[in-house]
């Protein structure tokens, strides 16, 4: 890895005037209640918010307007995202159709498929869950079992995924699965994009340790999904899936989860903080300024047409221990009881409960520094 | 980088190098010191990006010597020092990669066992973080016509970042070379040394988690986003 230039953050447009827009849309449109729906609030679900923000264009900003889409530049959304997280906006229905599935169907689905998708995902109303994981498959996604065989009514699926978050409400998944008989590690994988509601599939809830249900077992009992359900290329879905998590690992969303919380904690400080407080609250605002620089560079690189691997693995890294990092060394300093009710001890609890989970989704820490250090040419 | 930028930095290799044995005199010969003096004052008319560069050069070649002092003014010298402390820990990162690849240990590369790879990786996140850092403190003092005042958030923001990863940087790449990383000899303490006294130099991390921390608390939970997106995209 070469040592590290800032790729220079350029969208194009009146940018300041995309921020007002969105910011007073948002003094608008957003739910006022429920103070911890504010945190980590990119798995917020609420399907009325992503309705109104896909009507007013801010979702699916880079696809193609004759998909329904915005027609938008890559760096337009980046603002528009970090705008809505660090606002707490409760975005978790529409994410990861915005995010990953959309951008992935535009380019490596068939036109049918983008027609039949696309405009939905646009106008925040269509969901999309990730079939990856599997009870055997977790850090060593190429043990995937899931198979789908090509028959003459099209491909038949069993296997089991699991830790699918949003299977639940989702309507589409895009699922790994074996395709080839016998076929071994990342070979003879492809991708199936799989109607939720085809007869078959069995989407089983399961609650996390902080009594929500985001994630579910899911259940493919002789499941038949029709020809045009593959996306892409068969057997190319290691390569396409690699793809995908590049646009997974960068966002903003891996430094903004706990923003809500330094939000509280600035504001429940005051003007004039103790020497503490005043000294954490410029350890975290350093990070978070620097994050926020690596993770613009790494978005611009990729809006560039380039493949920032590392970068991205770097602001993951870096942006979740940031993250996880802030409850507790808020929790450290500031005198808080775990049942008090105000707005800093509820995001605090909330948070430091919900963080154990940022360096596992999206990939693990362990897995994220293997491939910084392939990355180093260690490996 | 630009043409001019890449012939300067040419020129600040082969200065920097012969520095590092005959001293501070050839960096002023070549008239460094005037790097960010103005054309039409008779200097190069350099911008901060041409500064960071040359100062990262410096902090991997000629980190001992005064090269922020030379080219900055006193305001700017703690921006300086974050430039040669993203160069020197870009060099300990280097040394560290290039050793763990050819030190053999248990009948392989050091760089073949996992937990040293992990190490490596955790330093190299902060060395880009320094990287970024030094970086986007340069973009701003452009934008902003070399103004400290100006640049206050970004000068304690990125300084206060330096110093934070001045432990964890030293700490790994010696650690990774084994006895031979403490040994007078060996090159990793021209870069290591250096970074350790930078992290109390024009300010240690208390002075700047106090000076950025109440500029925070000054703008407001909201108002932090708000300057932080005011100030740059
Ligand atoms: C909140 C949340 C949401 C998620 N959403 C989804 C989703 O929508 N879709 C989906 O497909 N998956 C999802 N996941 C699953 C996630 O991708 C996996 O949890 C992750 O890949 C790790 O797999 P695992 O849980 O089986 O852990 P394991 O693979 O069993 O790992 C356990 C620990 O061992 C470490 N480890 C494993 N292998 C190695 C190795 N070779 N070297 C060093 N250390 C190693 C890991 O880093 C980890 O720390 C979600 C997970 C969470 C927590």
């Amino acid at each position: 890895m070469q040592g590290f230039a800032l790729y220079p953050f350029d969208p194009p447009g009146d940018i300041a005037a995309l921020r007002a827009d969105l910011r007073s849309w948002l003094a608008v449109n957003q739910p006022q209640g429920d103070v911890v729906a504010r945190a980590n609030c990119w798995a917020s679900f609420d399907a009325d918010f992503s309705h109104a923000l896909g009507a007013a264009g801010y979702v699916g900003m880079t696809l193609p307007k004759r998909y329904g889409g915005g027609d938008r530049h890559p760096l337009e959304r980046y603002v528009v995202i970090e705008e809505l997280l660090a606002a707490g906006a409760p975005v978790g229905a529409h994410w990861i159709a915005d995010r990953q599935t959309g951008p992935l169907i535009l380019r490596y689905g068939s036109e049918e498929q983008r027609q039949r998708y696309l405009p939905g995902i646009a106008k925040g109303e269509l969901y999309a869950c990730i079939g990856l994981s599997e009870p055997g498959a977790g850090s060593d996604l190429a043990g995937v079992r899931t198979t789908a065989r090509e028959t003459a009514e099209g491909w038949r699926i069993n296997g089991q995924k699991i830790w699918t978050t949003g299977a639940h409400f989702s309507h589409i998944m895009l699922a790994l699965v074996r395709t080839e008989e016998g076929s071994e590690r990342n070979a003879g994988l492809s991708q199936l994009l799989i109607d939720l509601d085809t007869p078959g599939i069995a989407i089983l809830p399961i609650i996390d340790m902080a009594g929500h249900h985001d994630f579910n077992e899911v259940f493919f009992d002789d499941v038949l999904v029709p020809h045009g359900a593959l996306v892409g290329e068969r057997g190319q879905g290691w390569k396409q899936v690699t793809a995908e998590l590049g646009l997974e690992r960068s966002g903003p969303e891996r430094y903004l989860s706990s923003h809500a919380l330094f939000v509280a904690l600035i504001d429940a400080a005051g003007p004039e903080p103790a020497p503490a407080i005043a000294t954490l609250i410029g350890e975290l605002a350093a990070e978070m300024w620097t994050l926020r620089q690596l993770s613009m560079s790494t978005a611009a690189k990729l809006a560039a047409g380039e493949d920032p691997m590392v970068e991205a693995s770097v602001v993951k890294e870096l942006g979740n221990a940031f993250e996880q990092d802030m409850p507790r060394r808020v929790q450290a300093i500031v005198d808080c009881g775990w049942g008090d009710e105000d707005d800093l001890a509820k995001l605090l609890r909330a948070l430091l409960i919900a963080s154990p989970s940022f360096s596992l989704r999206g990939g693990t820490r362990e897995v994220i520094r293997g491939i910084i250090a392939r990355g180093l040419g260690l490996r | 980088m630009s043409a001019a930028r890449e012939m300067l930095c040419d020129t600040a290799r082969a200065v920097f190098a012969e520095a590092a044995t005959a001293g501070i005199a050839p960096v002023e010969e070549a008239g460094f010191s005037l790097l960010l003096v103005p054309e039409e004052q008779g200097g190069f008319g350099g911008d901060w990006g041409d500064a960071n560069a040359v100062l990262q050069i410096a902090g991997v070649l000629a980190p001992d010597l005064p090269v922020a002092e030379l080219i900055a003014v006193e305001a700017l010298q703690p921006a300086a020092t974050v430039s040669m402390m993203a160069g020197a820990m870009g060099q300990a990162l280097a040394l560290s990669i290039e050793h763990v690849n050819t030190r053999q240990q248990f009948g392989r590369p050091l760089g073949k066992f996992q937990a040293v790879q992990q190490s490596l990786a955790v330093m190299a996140c902060e060395v880009r973080a320094v990287e970024a850092a030094a970086a986007a403190l340069a973009a701003r003092l452009d934008t902003v016509g070399l103004d400290a005042t100006a640049a206050d958030l970004e000068i304690a923001a990125a300084k206060l970042r330096a110093n934070r990863a001045v432990g964890v940087v030293t700490a790994i790449a010696h650690q990774v070379h084994g006895a031979i990383g403490f040994t007078e000899e060996y090159d990793l303490n021209r870069v290591t040394i250096p970074l350790m006294r930078w992290r109390t130099a024009h300010g240690n991390d208390a002075y700047w988690a106090q000076r950025l921390g109440r500029q925070v608390a000054g703008l407001g939970g909201r108002g932090l986003w708000e300057a932080m997106t005011a100030r740059g995209a």
